[in-house]
């Protein structure tokens, strides 16, 4: 380590870190010292397809298993994620949906929850150079307002997909998506492999892959195999961040603290910590995702050009959800839905149905005895979710009337969506969250909480590009 | 009584009795029942000599090898369970069809199917058949 003190220290490298990072460079132009602790190694994508592919690589073993680093209280919900250089970037599949303007004011629109202390026109500018950032490919109409075009052009519709254009016009588009629909900055185009949590072709956005280089600047010296697990605070302020590497523990000072860590594990920091907000790693959760299989007469899918074809949001915004939850459509380009039947093997489609949830404070992280490892409670879905699923089972016939369907069939909720969001959400003060519209805590003022923790509410969409938004929309309010 | 089911009957239950476990773990000709579902499943196509089997032998040494993997299959075989009744078969015969040339030539069944290795999108050389790497015109 080059100093005893650091100007600014950072916990992880996903894409909370990374997005924040860049934005904190490109304000400070004067020399800083900033820190960063990431508790993996870097895993190099060229390796991870070694060893998908069954070959020899020195790198096997070295990423951790997510069920080894946490205690998952509710055995039938499984909440995986990659730790690592890159953090969820290594294992994310992609989906890069805007949020709708009506999932930041949930409660001024339908008496749900709470409204965001950001808005959507807040955003709007961070969302595009996230875009640009991400390379997304992306159709000119989209049911969220947006100006201008996508980086890259849209992905290839399926016939499936051509019809319910056709019928939905901007409620059916294809996916915005950080899987390239052309060669760019280094990175393939899809070939629609749809095994994106390790690309086969490196078409996926990836820290790794990114190009942004923030890892690499002069100003910033990254230390691996560091796990924080603490804060050492004082008043209103964090003094030092508390980590453990080899075994053995560390302490750092810094003036601006940053933890960019998964929800988890930012809300067991803070806990360790000794934060007393009674809010704190409650209102955790996810959304729900289940798949349903379509099976067409005379018709064929084919075409589509990579893993989530398009969106389908006609049950996503409306009067309903005072009463149920909104659902994101996600048309899968799946290779193993193919059908048995003679000359019927490619007469099929799959939707994944992807359901909010609420942030409810049965569903929360806790510290334990062992400093590194936060316990998860998971106590179930929201009644609003339920209701919306079933309001989905009525809806979907009538929607898919402009197909030729034969049969539908709903298969059982998947035990996780990969969007683990809440813990440290955001509001106006102490009393109603954990910190506050720019992600400082509203204790500890030199402490900022990133990611998805933060989220008021879960909306129906992936998460990831409001979270890198969300880091750069912060670090250039508060810099 | 279809014969059939009076294997199933006489022949996987008594054998289920009298044969000692130790052959069922040893006896790799077990698996040919499973071949023997998917040729019945395809039976109008023209699968390439040899290719069931090599898929076969690869489909299992990629996955559970061991006696209780050998008797459902045998099992599933002479009860007549066909693929619409049970996942696991369905499974096998739809990663058989998907690791051979089928969808590559667009499901033309005038054509020999070639088995080309176990199905994998990191190292088949079968695109996933719904894409526009085979349908570009769509």
């Amino acid at each position: 380590m080059k100093y005893d003190q650091y100007d600014l220290i950072i916990t992880g490298t996903g894409f909370a870190s990374t997005f924040f990072l860049k934005k904190y460079l490109e304000k400070n132009k004067g020399k800083k010292k900033i820190l960063v602790l990431e508790r993996g190694q870097f895993f190099p994508h060229a390796e991870r397809l070694k060893i998908k592919r069954g070959e020899i690589s020195n790198f096997k073993g070295i990423q951790e298993h997510w069920e080894d680093t946490v205690v998952n209280k509710n055995q039938e919900k499984k909440w995986p994620f990659t730790t690592g250089f890159g953090g969820s970037s290594s294992c994310w599949w992609g989906c890069t949906p805007r949020f709708m303007p009506s999932d930041f004011q949930m409660n001024t629109l339908f008496g749900i929850e709470k409204d965001w202390p950001v808005s959507y026109t807040d955003l709007e500018p961070y969302y595009e150079e996230t875009e640009k950032l991400m390379s997304v490919s992306g159709p000119d109409e989209t049911p969220f307002p947006r100006n201008g075009k996508y980086p890259l052009p849209p992905h290839r519709f399926t016939a499936v997909d051509h019809l319910m254009h056709q019928t939905y016009g901007n409620q059916y588009i294809s996916q915005p998506t950080a899987r390239a629909s052309r060669a760019v900055n280094g990175r393939n185009a899809c070939m629609a492999n749809s095994t994106c949590d390790v690309c086969p072709v490196n078409a996926k956005f990836t820290i790794e892959n990114s190009g942004m280089d923030v890892y690499a600047d002069q100003q910033v010296e990254i230390i691996y195999g560091a796990q924080v697990f603490s804060l050492e605070t004082r008043g209103n302020l964090a003094k030092k961040v508390n980590y453990v590497k080899d075994g053995k523990d560390y302490e750092i000072a810094g003036e601006i603290i940053v933890l960019g860590a998964n929800p988890i594990f930012n809300s067991n920091i803070l806990l360790n910590s000794g934060d007393n907000n009674p809010l704190t790693g409650k209102g955790f959760g996810e959304q729900l995702g289940m798949q349903v299989l379509i099976y067409l007469d005379q018709m064929k899918n084919i075409g589509g050009s990579t893993w989530v074809n398009a969106n389908g949001y006609m049950l996503y915004d409306g009067v309903h959800r005072k009463d149920f939850a909104a659902c994101l459509i996600e048309t899968n380009n799946a290779p193993y839905y193919i059908r048995l039947e003679r000359g019927k093997w490619l007469n099929m489609a799959s939707f994944r149905m992807i359901f909010e949830d609420l942030p409810m404070e049965s569903n929360y992280i806790t510290n334990s005895p062992d400093k590194l490892v936060p316990v998860i409670n998971f106590n179930g879905r929201s009644d609003y979710t339920r209701r919306g699923i079933e309001n989905m089972k009525n809806k979907l016939p009538g929607l898919l009337s402009c197909l030729p369907v034969e049969k539908l069939k709903y298969l059982d909720p998947f035990p996780n969506e990969g969007h683990i969001l809440g813990g440290t959400r955001m509001g106006h003060d102490a009393k109603d969250s954990v910190v506050d519209k720019h992600l400082i805590h509203h204790q500890y003022r030199n402490v900022f909480v990133l990611g998805s923790g933060a989220f008021t509410t879960f909306s129906a969409s992936n998460p990831t590009l409001t979270l890198a938004a969300l880091s750069l929309y912060t670090a250039d309010h508060s810099f | 009584m279809n014969r059939r089911k009076f294997v199933a009957l006489a022949g996987v239950g008594s054998g289920l009795l009298i044969f000692p476990s130790i052959l069922y773990l040893s006896s790799p000709s077990l698996r040919k029942y499973a071949g023997e579902l998917i040729k019945e499943e395809f039976h109008y196509l023209k699968l390439a000599p040899g290719g069931v089997e090599q898929y076969i032998e690869d489909y299992f040494n990629a996955s559970a090898n061991n006696m209780l993997t050998n008797l459902k299959w045998k099992s599933y075989y002479y009860l007549g369970i066909k693929a619409e009744n049970s996942n696991q078969i369905f499974e096998l015969v739809k990663y058989y069809l998907l690791s051979t040339d089928f969808f590559i030539h667009r499901m033309d069944e005038s054509r020999i199917v070639n088995y080309l290795g176990l199905y994998s999108p990191y190292k088949s050389p079968v695109p996933n058949p719904y894409s526009f790497v085979l349908y570009p015109e769509i």
